[in-house]
Parts: structure tokens; C-alpha cells; sequence
């Protein structure tokens, strides 16, 4: 008998054990199931997911164009009327939203903007659904996020621990291959699996570079997709070689999945908001009404709160009485307590949205305790989906707000006489002579959101890298120390 | 043919004591097998045999004294020892999802070994393993199947030194004689044989000599005659005497 013996490099004697794992899969219904079952809820969920966000995309670019439209068809009014008729902003969602629509689903995406008033976001989709779908929907980002990990756990957990139980292990490791080559196999053939995860995530990913998306954007989202899917690959092999029997490796990594996808992420929220408390809605409300009542009513020219305005104005145009002025003093009126009003209101919303975002920084540092909070806080940041661009959403709505309202104050003070203004309902005639043209309502400053730049996403999600990065090397660091007492 | 130097000590333990968190399971061990030699440890429960085996393949490291496999210190030479060494676990447990063929396949490719499908049905055809189950999966393998299967292996990797769990219990006494016949077979080819057993007719029927091993200590020797076998009841005896369970 003629022994052959060929020299195979470490790695090939890798791949042999990964080819191996891989036919242990494919003859288990277990394991084949798990794969068959994760790979159609990925593929589904995406194909789902990227049809209603392109009907949303779609329907909210009509809607702003509709909106658009219906405030300059208004026809001849008067320009305070046209103030309080408002106008909505539509938030377009960024190409990547189709894969995770992260706080997009919570936060709303259209805003009414009148005078003297910050509205709200509405029309979150949690909010407009069913009892069901407030649970949550299937999204792509939830399942490689939260059910990802659990596929990995079923068709791996017994990957190292079941040549112990079935004592092929020392029979294997008695023959010189070595632990590593064992766990480092293992390994590869999870690895393998989670590039099938990923296949449909990054090929949907792709798609959205025809949606204006960029490539160091979708680079970067799917990245850390694979490096979130590595930190579980390393766990799944870590309680397999550290455990000796397959049901302790099981409920080790079910707990622990537990643990850092489904406790974690809350404990992190629940410290966030006891950490950085926010004052309630109420309490903030009654606050900013206090402080607007200082200003006075913008409404009422004989405020007494405008008296230092109408001195000034009638000093400026030398005349005695408002009457003589040049301009439409309650239309002065109007655009000097918007402004003031805005000054208020944006302080408020400033403090409001600077506390949000310091309790979203203290829940990211639980990423060092759970790679669940890294990759939710990673994905949503380069996505273009995060709180910091609801934020930029809210800032630029209320900017198309506060022009539009003070062009209209404008065309109040420059078009209207006071005259016809103070006579406006008297009769019908008055009634008439008080409107201003339809021409006037060219207010409208073109509204088009756009997420953050993907540098400044790809920069904001650094710590999320590094924290992803972390747990890698710890996993990497205790498989070896694991590897090395494997028998 | 299997390539061995004759003259020394393929396997040798000089005062070799190992303790198993923090219990000592050898204490100061001695026995030497030589080449083309077969050897058995007999003992009761925890008297230490399995223990013997790991530390021969490196699994457990000594707290003092010397074992050497090949004439090289076991945790030295990992590497060579585990090459030249063909273990055979008590159950002789390999993977059930895959076939003999496969099995074998398997563990030659990551030996760095490369056989035909020839070739290893010579070696299957050696250990009169059924043409028919070669190719089933081993889910449905009796214990002596698996056993021949392992032996087919290593013979296949050519390892000069076999380290035997056990290897009888279980088996069918049929079985047994094709197993034992095995053995001796291989021991005439060059190889040095090491098993470990509790059954002191089983080893008396195919050893050379038998070392009697209490509580991880040798205590006693038997040697075969020129030509014959060892006494059963003067082993027998002894491992009764001292207490042996």
C-alpha cells in the first residue's frame, strides 16, 4: 500500500472541515430547514420592504408636489388667511431606509407648517397601523438583526460541542489535527452561511445606488451587517468549544441571545431616559405657552407688547399715526412676532431634540455590552435613518416653515393697506379689497429632503465600528484560549 | 511495511505521575513497550488506563516524570507522536452523517494523506469490513464495524503505534477473535500495540505481556512464554489479589 502524501497548507485542512460541516448540514432536515426558512424571510422581507418604500418614496413625492401645487392654486386672500391655510413637508426616505427604516417608522414623515406654530411629525407608519403591525414589522434590518443571530445559533451550536459529546473530537484531535483547525473549520462554514444572509441584503443594498445612494454608504451598511453576523459566528463557536454537551451550548447561546438582542437593547433605553430625563409633553407645553405670552399676540397690533415697535416705526417713516405708514403695520406686527415666536419655539425644539439625542448617545454605549445595540445603532446612522436625520428633517421643515409664513407676513405688510386691512370685515367689498393676488402665494421655497452625507453617516457610525471591532477581538481572544484546552 | 526501530522503547513512562485537577491519577507510572510488541494495561475502574492513553497523546501533561512515545517526549513532539500514533476510542465513535468511505476519506485528507478508493478498500478488504456496508451510512454501524472502520484508517495512515481503549468490550465474541486476530496480525507487521482493558481473558488471549495497573500505579508484570499465551488465573489471581474492582 503507497502512501501519497500531499502537502496541504493549514488553511486548505480549514476548508476540508468547512466543506465537512456544510455536508453535515445538508444531510441534517434540521439544519437545512434553518437555512431554507432564513434565507426566504431575508429574501422576502427585502422584496416586501423595498415595494412599500418605494410606494411611500412615490407617494410622498406627490404629496409634496400636490401640496405644492394646492397652496399656489389658492385663489386671492388675504395673506393671513394663507398663514393659517399652511402647508406640509413630505419626507422623502433615504435609498436605504428600504433595509432598515429605523426611526423613520416611529418618528412620522410629513409635518404641517402654519404660522405661529411647530407642529409635530405624523404619519408614522406604528402609529397608523394596525394593532399587529405596531408590534413591529418584518424588516430586513429586523431579521439579520434579531433572527440572524438564532439561525446561527440552531445550525451551529452544536458545531465543536457534538464531536465531544459523540467523542469523534479526541479521535479527530489524536490524529494531529489541531483545535484550531477544528474551530477555525467551523468557523468558516458559519462564515459561509452569513455571506447567504447576506446576499439578498447587499444585492437590495445595491439597488439603492440607483436611488441616489452611495457606494461607501452601502460599503459601510453592509460591512457591519457581516461584522454583527461574525460577533455571533464567534460566539456560536465560543459556547460550542468551551461547553461539553450540545443541550449546555444550546441553552448557553439561547440565553445569551436573550440577553444581549432582547434585554440589552431596553436596559440600555431605560437607562438612557433615567440618565438624561426629558420633561414631559405637558410640562414643555405650558412652558413654551408662558414664555409666548411674553411676546405678545401677533394678532392684536395694539398689543401693548408692540408698543416699542410702533414707536419706532412711526420715528423711522416720521409720520404720527400708524395709518400714514408706508407699510401694513399688523402685517409689521405679524412678521415681528413670527420671528420672535420662532426664537421661542426653536430654543424649545432645540433643547427637546439636543436631550432625545443625548439619551440616543448614552443607549449607543451599550453597544460595548451588546452587539444588538452596535449594529441597530450602525445600520440606522448609515442608513440615513437615524434620530440625527429626523433631527436635520425637522430643522429644514421648520426652515420652509418660518420663510413661507414670513413671505406671506411680507406680502401682508408690502401689499395690503391698513386701511383695507382694518375694514376687511365690514362688507363684502371690504372683504374683496382686503385679499392680495394668487400671484402673491409664490412663497413656497422648493422642498426636497436629503439625508446627511454618507462621510458624515459613515463618520457618526465609528463607534458602533469599533464596538463591533471590540467584541470580535475579545471573541477572538477567548475562542484561541478555548481552542488551545480543546479536547 | 511499517518502519521501527526494534530495539528501543516505542513507548516508555519513567515515574510519571499526572493529577486531574489536582487529584493524582498516576503516581509514578513505569512500563515500556517495544516495537512490533503488544502490550495491555489491566485494570479495574479508575485504576488510571484512559488516563494512561491521553498523556500518551498529549491531552493531559504530567506534573513530573517523563512519556515518551517514538522516543520523543509526548508534549515535545506533539505533532510526530499524534502522526505515529493510531487511537482507537472505547466506542470507536466516527461521524454517523457520513459512509465508511467518507469517513476515512475525511480523516486522511486532513492527515494530509492521499489514498485511492482502491486503496482503501484493500485496507477494508484487510479488516474484512462488508463490500456492501462500505458505502451506508454509519448511523447503522454495529461497534465492531466502527472498530474495523478506525483500524482500516490506520492502516491507511500507516501509524506504526496503535493505542487501544477498551477494544473488546462490547463486541460479539466472534467479533472478538476477528478483532484479536487483527491485533496480532499487525503486531507480526511491526506495530507496537498498547490496549487498555479491564478484561483479563481478553488480554491474556492476544498480549505479550500485560502490566497490572492499581490506582495509577503498576503493580505487577506478566509476560508470555516463547510461543504460548499468558496464565489466565495467575493474572487472574493477581488482579483479584490486589484488589483490583
Amino acid at each position: 500500500m503507497s502512501e501519497n502524501s500531499s502537502s496541504t497548507t493549514p488553511f486548505a485542512k480549514i476548508i476540508i472541515v468547512a466543506k465537512d460541516e456544510w455536508r453535515y448540514w445538508l444531510r441534517s432536515k434540521l439544519a437545512i430547514s434553518v437555512l431554507a426558512i432564513g434565507l426566504l424571510l431575508t429574501l422576502s422581507s427585502v422584496i416586501v420592504t423595498a415595494i412599500n418604500t418605494m410606494e411611500l418614496s412615490h407617494t410622498r413625492h406627490e404629496l409634496q408636489n400636490d401640496a405644492d401645487q394646492t397652496f399656489v392654486d389658492q385663489p386671492d386672500r388675504h395673506p393671513h388667511r394663507m398663514v393659517h391655510y399652511g402647508h406640509y413637508a413630505f419626507r422623502a426616505p433615504s435609498p436605504l431606509s428600504v433595509l432598515d427604516p429605523g426611526v423613520d417608522a416611529y418618528t412620522g414623515n410629513s409635518i404641517f407648517l402654519e404660522g405661529h406654530r411647530q407642529n409635530s411629525a405624523m404619519f408614522a407608519d406604528q402609529k397608523q397601523g394596525t394593532a399587529l403591525t405596531q408590534l413591529g414589522s418584518l424588516t430586513p434590518a429586523f431579521i439579520v438583526q434579531t433572527l440572524a443571530p438564532l439561525l446561527l445559533i440552531l445550525i451551529g451550536y452544536s458545531s465543536v460541542s457534538r464531536e465531544r459529546e459523540s467523542q469523534t473530537l479526541t479521535y479527530l484531535l489524536s490524529q494531529g489535527t489541531s483545535g484550531f483547525t477544528l474551530i477555525a473549520g467551523k468557523g468558516l462554514a458559519l462564515m459561509s452561511v452569513i455571506g447567504l444572509i447576506l446576499v439578498p441584503l447587499t444585492i437590495s443594498a445595491l439597488f439603492s445606488l440607483h436611488e441616489g445612494e452611495s457606494v461607501a454608504a452601502i460599503l459601510g451598511f453592509i460591512l457591519g451587517y457581516a461584522l454583527y453576523l461574525t460577533v455571533w459566528a464567534l460566539l456560536v463557536l465560543l459556547f460550542s468549544s468551551a461547553l461539553s454537551k450540545n443541550s449546555e451550548s444550546f441553552t448557553a447561546l439561547a440565553l445569551t441571545w436573550i440577553l444581549l438582542c432582547v434585554v440589552m437593547p431596553r436596559v440600555a433605553s431605560s437607562t438612557a431616559i433615567t440618565t438624561v430625563p426629558a420633561a414631559g409633553k405637558l410640562e414643555t407645553d405650558f412652558a413654551v405657552i408662558a414664555e409666548l405670552r411674553k411676546l405678545g399676540d401677533g394678532h392684536n397690533a395694539n398689543d401693548p407688547a408692540f408698543a416699542q415697535i410702533k414707536a419706532s416705526l412711526l420715528e423711522k417713516y416720521n409720520v404720527d399715526s400708524i395709518e400714514q405708514l408706508p407699510v401694513n403695520y399688523r402685517g409689521v406686527i405679524a412678521m415681528t412676532s413670527e420671528a420672535k415666536l420662532t426664537e421661542v419655539l426653536n430654543e424649545f425644539a432645540e433643547q427637546r431634540m439636543q436631550t432625545v439625542l443625548a439619551q440616543t448617545i448614552v443607549s449607543r454605549d451599550f453597544g460595548w455590552l451588546s452587539p444588538m445595540v452596535a449594529i441597530r445603532s450602525l445600520s440606522m446612522l448609515t442608513a440615513g435613518t437615524s434620530i440625527e436625520t429626523h433631527h436635520k428633517f425637522l430643522r429644514e421643515a421648520e426652515d420652509l416653515r418660518f420663510n413661507f409664513v414670513q413671505g406671506l407676513n411680507k406680502v401682508h405688510a408690502e401689499r395690503l393697506t391698513y386701511q383695507d386691512d382694518m375694514n376687511r370685515n365690514k362688507d363684502l367689498d371690504s372683504s374683496n379689497k382686503a385679499r392680495v393676488a394668487a400671484k402673491n402665494w409664490q412663497v413656497l421655497d422648493d422642498f426636497a429632503f436629503a439625508v446627511d452625507k454618507p462621510s458624515l453617516r459613515l463618520q457618526r457610525s465609528a463607534p458602533a465600528f469599533l464596538q463591533l471591532l471590540a467584541w470580535i477581538a475579545v471573541l477572538i481572544i477567548a475562542i484561541r484560549w478555548v481552542g488551545k484546552r480543546l479536547v | 511495511m511499517i518502519e521501527i526501530d526494534q530495539a528501543k522503547a516505542v513507548i516508555e513512562a519513567s515515574s510519571l505521575c499526572v493529577n486531574i485537577k489536582n487529584n493524582p491519577i498516576l503516581k509514578s507510572l513505569n512500563f515500556r513497550v517495544k516495537a512490533g510488541e503488544i502490550y495491555a494495561l489491566l485494570g479495574g475502574n479508575g485504576a488510571g488506563k484512559s488516563t494512561t492513553l491521553k498523556t500518551l497523546l498529549g491531552f493531559n501533561a504530567p506534573s513530573s516524570g517523563s512519556v515518551k512515545v517514538d522516543g520523543k517526549e509526548v508534549l515535545e513532539a506533539l505533532n510526530h507522536v499524534r502522526k505515529k500514533t493510531a487511537y482507537l476510542p472505547e466506542s470507536a465513535t466516527l461521524y454517523t452523517h457520513l459512509t465508511a468511505r467518507e469517513n476515512v476519506k475525511y480523516f486522511l485528507s486532513l492527515a494530509d494523506i492521499e489514498k485511492t478508493d482502491a486503496e482503501i478498500d484493500q485496507a477494508f478488504d484487510r479488516v474484512a469490513l462488508q463490500t456492501k456496508a462500505r458505502d451506508r451510512h454509519m448511523q447503522t454501524y454495529s461497534k465492531g464495524m466502527r472498530q474495523k472502520t478506525a483500524i482500516a484508517l490506520a492502516l491507511l495512515r500507516e501509524a506504526p503505534i496503535f493505542l487501544l481503549d477498551e477494544p473488546t468490550s462490547g463486541l460479539d465474541p466472534v467479533a472478538i477473535d476477528e478483532f484479536n486476530q487483527l491485533v496480532r496480525e499487525l503486531a507480526s507487521g511491526g506495530a507496537t500495540i498498547l490496549m487498555v482493558t479491564h478484561d483479563v481473558y481478553g488480554a491474556c488471549q492476544v498480549a505479550d505481556r500485560i502490566g497490572l495497573l492499581r490506582d495509577g500505579e503498576l503493580v505487577g508484570e506478566f509476560s508470555a512464554p516463547q510461543d504460548g499465551q499468558i496464565e489466565t488465573e495467575e493474572v487472574h489471581a493477581a488482579f483479584a489479589q490486589r484488589g483490583a474492582a
